[in-house]
């Protein structure tokens, strides 16, 4: 019997994965996806005129922190949070709280809400994935996937020391993508979270670990090398050392002449782009990185916008959040050392307009987003909820498509910052189109999810529809249909259904002898039993209710 | 002749009964459950104490699951403020517990849950500087156990943690000392590492911060065991690793809250210019796990109550003993699958979902036999250190269902 099929006739299509810019064309969805136009016509159940409206994929969030330990402790640390934002019975289909610190139940709903069917956790501790996933199951509607980090875990820094074969290095990244159902692999202030626990307070590029005698640059190489011999999808994701440290564009400069051509992915750069000219020694170092990027053509970055207001700021960088942790606002901070795998802090923070530091901050991640010049290397983020809160994405796709509000707003912070940065003389306004790359379609291709973040034959019915209206902020908040895996969620701004979105994760083959040295391993040091340390699947579809999407590696 | 079950050996088994999840044990199934010489004397008394089969009663009478459910959902029905104690299951008996609390308007809390309160209350005013069991067991060179009784409860924190044959810093571990900070009766006592004792006569609060203006280098008037502490001071300061350990549930529940957040300011002053972390031991009967559950799924802690059109987060209020001592509830839903808690006593009407051993037979009591996780059906739980969470596996079938599967059955048996 051949599924329903409804045909959404009439909206401009903005669908840059096949090149079509604004085409009023009609999309055809059938069963989970997205199918060619029927020969007859009678098979045509359901016709929605959409005439004046906007059509793209699902929106896909390629870095946001929704799920982990981490993610939990800012919960429990900040009631104050919870408290001032509650939904009330009826508003959604469960009750929730958080504005920057959402429970899983409400981010799903917003990031529904919003059009966005993908989210992808960006910082996952093997040694937490289990209660990584399981939040995230908790997650309804959009799809998920994590990136597991390596770089700081005592495994891989005594293989390096004592120089391992690259062979076992890349099974070991097999094995941990396997073991924490990962979809990437990620790095974060390499080796200086593990250098935190001997006192080191501080790692630059080429400092060497204390306990380990490696530095960052030999852990960035030996994992953006294991991974592209592997062939995995999404390249290394690095959170570069010296995160919001002022001078840092140097160190960020010096990591992608150390990449040397091999592809990587350069998160929150917004957070690494701080020079030490002027009288305060903090300036804009965007230029500078916008140019590098530009010149490679092997590095894609994503923003880490802020916005100012209360947040919290949750991070693996141990060594970083708690330098940070002497600004905190409110004054409370959770730092943790965690099972010779990694670490995390929670700092809440306040961005004030009229401080010069957080002002520049805001104008440097606008400059970003301006200044590099191919949008399929720049993926729209605020590194939620440490730049500021995902519900803030619409007020950002504004200040990039509209000059004049832009503009407007760049008059409302503090004079001496605004006077510090090239961003009141950029002219360039984001079109539909690349809103719709920098949104949908290249985080998918980046992530390698071949059937997410298009609206081709053959694509899940992952499906945003937007009332156009020249308020771009407006248009963005609050599309007027959205489907998930073809099924209808929210229908005039009300969620309609709450599917629980499948889990996306890479699975490379390896030499499972790796296994046998790990065993070793973790029974001499570790925690708990290597077998116990592996999630599985049945843990994922089971247990979490959530299709696993297994994807392949090129190799 | 009878004919005795075939003997099943299960390996890396993760043992429920405590917050620390010890996953390396060997459990030998027949009829029974042995655990082996790794299972701490808690654990061995715990899987012994696990109860064949037992039927549902209604008020003491014998009936079927069916019968059971439909009783329990006219209870659920009928009632306007339930209240949802114990909560002694895993992570999916308390996601689905908290879904039935939502749809009946209850308030719900912990069986430990003025423990769990009590180290949420200091995170939430000052937060803190942690760490967890791996870390200890491989970086920690002296390790100061607060008030903790490991005698009675964590019993294999030494031989897993502070006594292992081999440490990633392999020097730490051959100089570790460990100290005990607390009350004299409750000094550990421990072939595989010797233990120092400052016997305090003063409260633990009131010590920590003797000691933390010891290492403010602040002279301190009439000290209590002043040179002990002293050199305790010394010992910190030359440490390259400390770690300090609580349990808030054997704190005293008057200076407990002082007391842990007197260590991590000790943790804080340490920090400014070397290494050092605190661990909380705690969350038995999936209280981690039920805590950390509550907080994704809702954004607050337990103390939590779905009454109103909004959450309504008040721990102090909204505790076992309060709500049933002010009359804040017409129903009371005990869940308690791990050791044998029993509901406390009040005049309700109250549904149970326990083992067998827990069942009551009082009038309007509804008793619905459920599995343990980790014995009768797989699960997941989250350990004390609030990172790692194990999976449990299943070891038997005798016919229980899960928590969850009940909680989810009353769920739709209400729709």
């Amino acid at each position: 019997m051949q599924a329903k099929i409804t045909e959404l006739r009439g909206a401009r299509i903005y669908d840059p994965t096949h090149g079509i810019d604004g085409e009023v064309r009609s999309v055809f969805v059938s069963g989970d996806g997205i199918v060619a136009s029927p020969r007859d016509p009678g098979t045509i159940k359901e016709l929605l005129d959409l005439s004046g409206c906007v059509m793209m994929a699902g929106g896909i969030d390629i870095h946001t922190h929704i799920g982990g330990g981490k993610v939990n402790i800012g919960r429990m640390l900040l009631p104050e949070d919870h408290l001032a934002e509650r939904s009330t019975r009826g508003e959604y289909p469960r009750l929730g709280s958080g504005r920057y610190s959402p429970s899983t139940l409400l981010a799903g709903y917003r990031y529904a809400e919003m059009g966005y069917t993908a989210c992808f956790e960006p910082a996952m501790l093997p040694a937490n994935a289990r209660q990584a996933h399981m939040e995230m199951a908790d997650t309804p509607i959009v799809d998920k996937g994590a990136y597991a980090l390596l770089g700081n875990d005592d495994f891989l820094l005594r293989q390096l020391a004592g120089g391992a074969d690259p062979k076992l290095i890349q099974d070991y990244i097999a094995w941990t993508l396997h073991a924490s159902q990962a979809l990437a692999i990620k790095v974060v202030n390499p080796g200086g979270i593990n250098a935190f626990k001997f006192n080191q307070r501080r790692l630059d590029l080429d400092e060497r670990n204390a306990a380990y005698g490696i530095t960052p640059r030999q852990i960035l190489l030996a994992l953006a090398e294991g991974i592209h011999a592997l062939g995995l999808p999404h390249p290394l994701h690095i959170h570069g050392c010296n995160l919001g440290v002022a001078g840092n564009v140097n160190t960020t400069l010096a990591t992608i002449e150390a990449l040397a051509g091999l592809p990587a992915h350069l998160t929150h750069v917004q957070f690494h782009s701080y020079g030490t000219e002027g009288d305060r020694k903090f300036s804009s170092g965007a230029q500078r990185i916008a140019e590098a990027v530009n010149a490679n053509a092997n590095i894609s970055i994503d923003i880490g916008q802020i916005m100012f207001g209360q947040t919290v700021t949750e991070s693996g960088d141990s060594m970083r959040q708690y330098a940070g942790s002497a600004f905190a606002y409110p004054k409370k901070s959770v730092i943790m050392d965690i099972e010779c795998d990694a670490g995390c802090g929670v700092v809440p923070f306040k961005y004030k307009d009229s401080s010069f530091v957080n002002a520049l901050q805001w104008a440097i991640g606008l400059e970003l987003f301006l200044s590099v010049t191919d949008p399929w290397r720049v993926f729209l983020t605020t590194d939620h909820p440490n730049g500021a809160p995902f519900t803030s994405y619409p007020h950002l796709i504004r200040l990039l498509m509209d000059r004049s509000f832009r503009r407007d707003m760049l008059a409302t912070i503090l004079p001496e910052a605004a006077a510090a940065s090239v961003l009141g003389s950029l002219e360039r306004e984001y079109s539909l189109y690349e809103i719709a790359i920098i949104t949908r379609a290249a985080p998918a291709r980046s992530l390698g999810l071949s059937t997410l973040g298009h609206l081709g034959i053959g694509a899940r019915g992952d499906i945003t529809v937007y009332t156009d209206h020249p308020d771009r902020e407006r248009m963005f908040k609050a599309p007027r249909l959205v489907y998930k895996a073809g099924e209808q969620i929210i229908r005039e701004g009300k969620i309609v259904a709450t599917p629980r979105g499948a889990t996306h994760v890479v699975r490379p083959e390896f030499d499972s002898s790796i296994e046998r040295l790990l065993d070793t391993y973790f029974d001499q040091y570790m925690s708990v039993r290597r077998a116990n340390f592996m999630v599985s699947d049945h843990e994922i579809e089971e247990f979490g209710q959530s299709p696993l999407i297994r994807h392949t590696a090129r190799r | 002749m009878s004919s005795r079950p075939a003997t099943i050996e299960h390996h890396d088994v993760t043992c429920p009964f405590c917050g620390l999840l010890c996953d390396d044990l060997t459990v030998l199934v027949d009829d029974e459950l042995h655990p082996d010489a790794k299972a701490c004397a808690k654990a061995t008394r715990a899987y012994a104490a696990i109860a064949p089969f037992a039927a549902p009663t209604i008020d003491g009478k014998p009936v079927t699951f069916d019968a059971a459910i439909a009783q329990a959902a006219k209870y659920l029905k009928r009632s306007r403020q339930p209240l949802f104690a114990g909560l002694g299951t895993d992570v999916a008996g308390i996601r689905a517990a908290l879904a039935l609390a939502e749809r009946c308007r209850g308030t719900v809390d912990h069986l430990h849950g003025a423990a769990l309160a009590r180290g949420m209350q200091v995170l939430q005013s000052r937060g803190w500087h942690t760490t967890t069991l791996g870390e200890v067991r491989n970086r920690a060179d002296l390790v100061v156990l607060v008030g903790v009784d490991i005698n009675v409860n964590y019993q294999n924190l030494i031989r897993r943690y502070l006594a292992p044959a081999a440490a990633l810093q392999p020097a730490r571990r051959t100089s570790r000392r460990l100290v005990y900070l607390g009350p004299r009766r409750a000094q550990p006592s421990s072939p595989e590492l010797p233990c120092e004792v400052i016997a305090t006569t003063k409260s633990l609060s009131e010590t920590l911060r003797h000691l933390q203006a010891l290492l403010g280098a602040r002279t301190v008037a009439g000290p209590d065991r002043g040179q002990a502490l002293a050199s305790l001071a010394t010992a910190l300061r030359a440490a390259q690793y400390p770690v300090l350990i609580w349990a808030p549930g054997q704190l005293d529940s008057l200076d407990g809250d002082l007391t842990i957040a007197a260590a991590c300011d000790v943790i804080a002053d340490l920090n400014k210019t070397q290494r050092a972390a605190g661990l909380a031991l705690g969350g038995d009967d999936g209280g981690q796990s039920a805590q950390a559950a509550c907080a994704w799924l809702t954004g607050f802690p337990l103390g939590l109550s779905f009454a109103g059109e909004q959450l309504d987060y008040a721990p102090a209020r909204y505790n076992t003993t309060r709500v049933l001592a002010e009359g804040q509830a017409d129903l009371l839903l005990w869940i308690s699958t791990f050791a044998r808690h029993l509901p406390p006593t009040h005049a309700l009407p109250q549904i149970v979902l326990a083992p067998l051993g827990t069942e009551l037979r009082g009038k309007r009591t509804v008793y619905i036999p459920v599995g343990t996780p980790g014995i009768d059906h797989a699960g997941q739980l989250v350990r004390t250190d609030g990172v790692v969470s194990l999976p449990l596996p299943a070891l038997r079938d005798v016919g229980l269902p899960s928590a969850a599967t009940v909680l989810s059955r009353l769920h739709q048996a209400l729709d």
